[in-house]
């Protein structure tokens, strides 16, 4: 351990068996990250400010995410909205139609396949249209059967159902098919935008993470100034200096993160009650998926990480800046 | 112990604070450093801790140049030598357990060594019972003498001390001399900066007298020494 008196001999930590000093190499970062515990529980009121700006500044891309994903859940639950319409040629017996029928259920890209006979429509077109009398004049019904496709979840996608009705059209027993994407089209057109500019966003407030614990960092290590020098004239390394730092920042991450989720989880709950509201006037069941657990430990790894990543920038460039040149 | 070679340090600025110095500070002796202010003696010690390098010339420590020590082990060195300073520079936030502690916690000790030799030295220093005070609550020449402690918990083979009794009085001056030379019975070697003539006075040591950045002086006692070599000290 000594540098400069091969002789001299430091009794401490510098054990030789390697096991022992990994040991107490743990050991001592586990003191650290407690004495860091400490060091912010001196201040607890400034201490915890910073955790709420954080945590809710980490709340905020959190519940972004969260009504992207219920976004697409509920836009999963309007796949009908990519139904096919195909129509079957004139003169077509019922026994090729349940043949086509079959043929068509079994195509992997098709989730559902419904026939509407020619009359069956024709009585459904009566009642609902009102022109049920007029329509009793005519001679002979003019409404072709229909075939309605549901496309499975991979080729609801406009691109997809597109590719669909082409295969389907080119059916013998089909004259032609329709199929209603634009609004589909732009709908999605709609959430992708809304997904990016959620995603710069999201990406604008972790930064706004990382800077503020950076700064916070950077103001604890110049109020540690004295301290500081000190340590660097009693022969302390920059690691053992910066430590703490880290420790510093790894706690504020962590602790904004678990804020966060507190946050987020309130919001759901309050939002919650509303939609129970909506779901029982609307007559249909509406629910909200919460952050799961993986969701949740990426939501602290991410902030903690950040915490790391913020104190590191400030330790890097002020710890390594202090020196203990002036006074003697 | 320290020996210097026709070392030179010129400050970013160009202001000249040490011109060619050359002197030996022998292994296990104690020596005193004078020179009004502004003669170069902290320029010398920051040197000898590495706070400062050399602009040209060659600085030993036990034989060690200190050019080839590099920034990474800077720290490792530095725990070879205790310093202590004017205004003694304590935590005051921490009691003086953990101010004679610092050294030892740096270096990973175990707790119950850290107790140990923190006891030990703050009954070098005659102030084993302050041990739990803060040190607010300790009077001037009792700080400089936890700054003592400090310097020697982790029994370094050389102690630098600058100006240790610059702030007092006669009596307490010394009292902490009489510690240095407990210190340096035990083979300690001991470099002191002062002004302070009359402290030197009564003491036969080896005495290096810097002028305008030069060693003007390397002798023993300061007898010889004519007063008009300083300035009045206030």
């Amino acid at each position: 351990m000594s540098l400069l008196f091969s002789q001299r001999k430091s009794h401490g930590a510098s054990n030789t068996n390697p096991g022992h000093r990994l040991v107490m190499y743990f050991i001592r970062h586990l003191q650290q990250a407690l004495a860091s515990v400490g060091e912010l529980w001196r201040m607890p009121i400034s201490s915890l400010l910073t955790m709420a700006v954080l945590g809710v500044s980490l709340a905020l891309p959190t519940t972004l995410h969260l009504l992207m994903k219920n976004g697409q859940q509920l836009r999963g639950s309007w796949d009908s909205a990519a139904e096919i319409t195909l129509f079957v040629k004139e003169g077509i017996s019922d026994s090729q139609t349940q043949k086509v029928l079959r043929r068509i259920g079994l195509y992997e890209q098709v989730n559902d396949v419904t026939y509407v006979a020619a009359e069956q429509a024709l009585e459904e077109f009566k009642t609902l249209s009102g022109f049920g009398d007029a329509l009793s004049y005519l001679d002979e019904n003019p409404l072709p059967s229909v075939i309605l496709v549901v496309p499975s979840l991979q080729y609801s996608s406009p691109e997809g159902a597109r590719e669909l009705l082409e295969k389907l059209q080119r059916q013998p027993e089909i004259s032609f098919g329709k199929l209603d994407v634009t609004w589909l089209e732009k709908l999605t057109a709609i959430v992708n935008l809304l997904e990016d500019a959620a995603l710069g966003l999201g990406v604008l407030l972790l930064l706004a993470v990382a800077l503020v614990i950076a700064n916070t960092i950077r103001l604890s290590i110049l109020n540690r100034r004295e301290e500081i020098e000190v340590l660097k004239l009693v022969g302390a390394t920059n690691d053992f200096i910066r430590r703490p730092f880290l420790y510093t920042g790894i706690w504020y991450g962590l602790i904004g993160g678990l804020i966060a989720w507190v946050c987020v989880s309130l919001i759901l709950w309050w939002v919650e009650g509303a939609l129970l509201d909506l779901a029982s006037q609307l007559g249909s069941e509406l629910t909200l998926s919460g952050l799961n657990i993986s969701e949740f430990l990426i939501l602290i790894a991410l902030s903690t990480g950040l915490g790391w990543l913020g104190a590191y920038g400030s330790v890097m460039r002020h710890v390594y800046e202090i020196e203990p040149e002036n006074q003697l | 112990m320290i020996r210097f070679e026709e070392v030179t340090k010129i400050y970013p600025g160009g202001q000249q604070a040490l011109n060619r110095v050359n002197f030996h500070l022998q292994p296990g002796e104690m020596a005193f450093l004078t020179g009004h202010s502004g003669a170069g003696k902290s320029t010398l010690l920051k040197l000898v801790a590495m706070m400062e390098r050399p602009t040209s010339g060659q600085v030993f420590i036990n034989g060690h140049n200190l050019n080839k020590i590099t920034k990474k082990q800077v720290p490792f060195a530095r725990r070879d030598i205790g310093m202590i300073f004017q205004n003694h520079r304590l935590l005051m936030d921490r009691s003086v357990f953990n101010n004679v502690a610092l050294p030892l916690i740096i270096e990973g000790y175990h707790l119950s060594d850290i107790k140990r030799r923190v006891a030990g030295a703050l009954d070098k220093v005659g102030l084993l019972s302050k041990i739990n005070n803060m040190p607010n609550t300790l009077s001037g020449g009792e700080l400089q003498r936890v700054g003592i402690a400090r310097a020697i918990v982790n029994k370094p083979p050389l102690l630098l001390a600058d100006e240790p009794t610059g702030n007092l009085d006669p009596h307490l001056s010394v009292e902490i001399l009489k510690v240095f030379e407990d210190l340096n019975s035990v083979g300690v070697a001991v470099m002191i900066a002062t002004h302070d003539l009359g402290l030197i006075a009564r003491m036969k040591y080896h005495t290096f007298t810097l002028r305008q950045g030069q060693m003007i002086h390397d002798g023993l006692s300061s007898s010889d020494l004519r007063e008009s070599e300083f300035e009045p000290v206030i």
